[in-house]
């Protein structure tokens, strides 16, 4: 596994995160507010990412002709869990932090806020599995 | 709603920043060291015929996209998002700078100490990378647009 295999597919969703917030400058960041005030975001950013890695992962086996293995698999399937949901405390953390200042504005700034977490979670949920993936056979190659 | 959609896209020109960052990238990070060759060959006329592949081949893109993560992390340090954010963004640009920087280093010392080196990888994995780096420069610069104007 090389960390270049799923860098391309993370930065096409990356830019279809990007011309969905400048095409649709409105309804879009709406939409993702919405759902994290129901409490929805996280368990489908969840779902999302872990189908994301997992098709990753066994198109990148099917390329290299490898076995995929089971401890890749669990790090694949629980990573993002983690990351999302301790990220997920982050930005509590944030807004109470950005009401608490009394800045102006500070309801478009929540929701700014939470766009920027939304789009840097579900970067770090898909590519944190890999790169855990990849540092672990380096240090397998090291030691062996 | 669609109307609406199209009025916010289309009435602040300074929605247009980050177009001209993007430019500036793909215009000196790309296109000149094309041109600048291309220019050299004709020159001397040289029957090479440059193309990206072979420019870049040693893993260079990697270098150019750690320096892109350089000047993103530098404009999420100055802008008002709260720590938290700024820390996460700065952390994963980081990440990723590194490891397309990573690929040119690899490929540098491969190269210098003989050991095996496959330039069709040095340049898949530093194509990869450097638009994976590029994507998460232009939506946090995007991001960091949109911030500015409700900041205000």
């Amino acid at each position: 596994m090389r960390l270049a295999d799923p860098a391309a597919t993370l930065a096409y969703l990356s830019l279809l995160f990007g011309f969905l917030l400048v095409l649709f400058p409105v309804s879009f960041p709406r939409l993702i507010v919405e759902n994290w005030q129901n409490a929805r975001l996280t368990p489908i950013m969840i779902l999302f990412t872990v189908s994301v890695n997992l098709g990753l992962y066994l198109s990148v086996a099917h390329h290299r002709s490898a076995r995929p293995g089971i401890a890749a698999a669990a790090c694949l399937g629980s990573v993002p869990v983690f990351v999302l949901a301790g990220l997920n405390f982050v930005l509590q953390a944030t807004i109470v932090h950005t009401f608490s200042s009394s800045v102006p504005n500070a309801s478009l700034r929540v929701d700014e806020e939470i766009l920027a977490h939304t789009y840097f979670s579900m970067i770090a949920a898909i590519f944190a599995p890999f790169l855990i993936i990849r540092l672990t056979q380096q240090f397998k190659k090291t030691d062996a | 709603m669609v109307a609406f959609e199209i009025f916010a896209l289309t009435a602040d020109w300074m929605a247009a920043k980050w177009l001209l960052w993007i430019a500036l990238y793909l215009i000196f990070g790309l296109f000149l060291p094309w041109a600048m060759t291309s220019a050299w060959t004709s020159q001397h006329r040289s029957p090479m015929k440059p193309d990206l592949k072979q420019l870049f081949q040693n893993g260079e893109l990697g270098l150019i996209s750690l320096m892109l993560s350089i000047s993103v992390i530098w404009d999420l340090q100055r802008s008002q998002y709260s720590s938290y954010t700024i820390a996460l963004g700065s952390v994963f640009m980081a990440l990723a700078g590194m490891m397309a920087g990573s690929v040119w280093i690899e490929a540098y010392c491969r190269r210098t100490t003989g050991i095996r080196f496959r330039p069709d990888r040095a340049w898949r994995d530093s194509r990869n990378l450097a638009l994976l780096v590029f994507s998460l420069a232009l939506v946090t610069e995007i991001l960091l647009d949109r911030f500015a104007k409700a900041a205000l």
